[in-house]
């Protein structure tokens, strides 16, 4: 699944484009680094809180590892990384994010389930994915389980603003022309309706039905007609992200 | 201090924090985590600290895990591939931690406002529920419409703040041999900077190779020599972070008992950082030191 979930992310990447990802993000990884190996040999990745660019292992290790680190083909100094990542618009092209919780309108929560105060659940924090969802031309959300408990109605807490409320309601905010462009998950591939921006069902994985998907999400998708069936990857595609990119086999463990 | 000899004990240079003081931690993640001047601060008995870490993981959980720290702000703190921060989630949880909810902007921000002696920073309106959550470190801030959404964020300034680098000179001329991650912005923005190093080295070696000194003398207060002194993060080609030893920590946070026999082994009973190495052993320190020569 975690194979699955790197490729269908890394089609979407373009040569030249300018990502960045936080830590412990295998996928998110691999899908940079399988894109690099085919479509989008010059696409740029940073290492967000590290201001690594362009880490080059042929398997996956946590971006904060530092071996990790030591690939880079840059480090940034973080003083003057910030400014990109915390107040430029649109330095970056893209960023890809998991969270807690995700809502119909691509809001992210990464932050606590139930009351801030006394949470049920206590995440690792803000992450610093407001600033990549706020500010990034758009953004990819990767989720490695899809049930109720990730697909919500309304995020407990909006810690990565993706169409807010829906319709207009981002930009009439005021945050620069952005948001959530796919949701990949272990039963679809996902995309947010032009109008409304209510979360759309684009493609299903085989063998998963339009009934499963509704019964694993707290809100009603948007239909249009008949999904596609998604396409898996190819031989080639595999053969790419096994040799060069995850040699080691962590999304067929990790991710299975 | 008056001389212009900075080079100190752990116990001098942490002798006299204060209960209730903010305390900025240095590093990133399993990266220079500051650890064994945070294992003398607990050892010398300072509490209800406010805890200012940059995204960190055994540095802030260790001082919350051993109930000295009664806040801290939190952009990300994380133990990677091993979870989450065990004893932060616990105690954010229980609602024994006060938990100041930051982003990126905000921390940044606030560090800055404080450095450049700013009542605050304007950061962008991100259409977060940081401001309804943490009012006291975002604030509105008009502006005309048709411009940008902003917020103010007022300064943060830590009363003392922890570093580790991997050398510097006894004058305090310290030197980061990799990435020194926001620790030049947290020692900026504090009064008080304490700095571990692997190693003193002379200050002819720090002129030789001034493209590596990140934090002149005038900006440290106090430099202590601590081989290992991150570990079990890594320090910047000297040493990597111990894995091993990352996962007895999160396995020994599961149960009390567990954990106070861990803080008795590892923080309470070494007296100093000699006696700490001693309990890890030259076999497993060897194994953690990176090769010079490996290509």
């Amino acid at each position: 699944m975690g194979e699955l979930l790197a490729v269908l992310l890394a089609r979407d990447f373009a040569n030249h484009e300018v990502a960045i990802i936080g830590t412990n993000s295998d996928i998110q990884l691999a899908a940079c680094r399988l894109a690099q190996h085919r479509q989008a040999p010059r696409l740029t990745w940073y290492s967000g809180p590290g201001g690594m660019v362009n880490p080059r292992l042929d398997r996956l290790v946590s971006t904060a590892d530092a071996e990790n680190i030591e690939s880079a083909e840059a480090w940034m100094d973080l003083p003057v990384m910030i400014d990109f990542i915390d107040w430029r618009i649109h330095f970056f092209d893209f960023t890809i994010l998991s969270a807690l919780q995700v809502d119909r309108h691509g809001n992210l929560n990464t932050v606590v389930v139930g009351e801030h105060a006394k949470p049920r659940v206590r995440g690792p924090g803000t992450v610093g994915i407001a600033a990549l969802t706020g500010l990034s031309r758009r953004y990819y959300i990767v989720l490695t389980r899809h049930d109720r408990s990730a697909l919500v109605p309304k995020v407990d807490f909006v810690s990565g603003p993706g169409f807010l409320e829906g319709g207009t309601s981002r930009e009439n905010y005021g945050l620069p022309p952005g948001g959530p462009k796919l949701v990949v998950t272990p039963l679809g591939v996902f995309d947010f309706e032009p109008v409304s921006k209510a979360m759309r069902v684009k493609s299903l994985h085989p063998g998963v039905t339009l009934e499963q998907v509704r019964d694993a999400t707290g809100f009603d998708l948007v239909v249009d007609g008949t999904p596609a069936i998604t396409e898996m990857p190819s031989a080639e595609e595999l053969r790419l992200l096994r040799t060069h990119v995850d040699s080691t086999a962590t999304l067929r463990t990790k991710y299975a | 201090m008056t001389s212009v000899h900075k080079l100190v004990s752990l116990d001098e240079a942490l002798g006299e924090v204060r209960n209730g003081s903010s305390v900025a931690l240095g590093g990133w993640i399993f990266n220079s985590q500051p650890m064994a001047l945070v294992r003398q601060l607990i050892r010398n008995g300072a509490t209800d600290l406010d805890l200012i870490p940059a995204p960190g993981s055994i540095a802030p959980d260790l001082l919350i895990g051993a109930g000295r720290a009664r806040s801290t702000v939190c952009v990300f703190l994380s133990f990677e591939q091993y979870g989450l921060a065990p004893h932060f989630r616990r105690a954010a949880e229980t609602g024994a931690l006060k938990v100041h909810e930051m982003d990126g902007p905000g921390i940044a921000g606030g560090l800055r406002a404080a450095l450049c002696d700013l009542p605050y920073m304007p950061i962008p309106d991100l259409a977060t529920d940081l401001p309804k959550v943490n009012p006291e470190h975002y604030r509105p801030l008009p502006t005309p419409p048709g411009e940008r959404r902003l917020l103010a964020v007022p300064p943060i300034r830590p009363d003392l703040c922890l570093i580790h680098a991997q050398q510097a000179d006894e004058h305090g001329n310290v030197q980061f041999l990799g990435a020194p991650f926001f620790d030049v912005m947290l020692a900026q923005a504090s009064r008080r900077v304490v700095v571990s190093v692997d190693r003193i080295v002379s200050s002819e070696k720090i002129r030789r190779c001034n493209h590596f000194t990140k934090l002149p003398a005038n900006m440290v207060h106090a430099v202590v020599e601590v081989p290992h002194g991150a570990h079990p993060t890594s320090s910047a080609g000297l040493y990597r972070a111990d894995d091993a030893h990352l996962k007895e920590y999160v396995k020994a946070s599961a149960a009390p008992e567990r954990f106070s026999a861990y803080l008795a082994r590892y923080v309470e009973s070494p007296v100093n950082n000699g006696a700490y190495l001693d309990t890890l052993g030259a076999a497993r320190l060897a194994g953690l030191v990176l090769s010079q020569t490996r290509t």
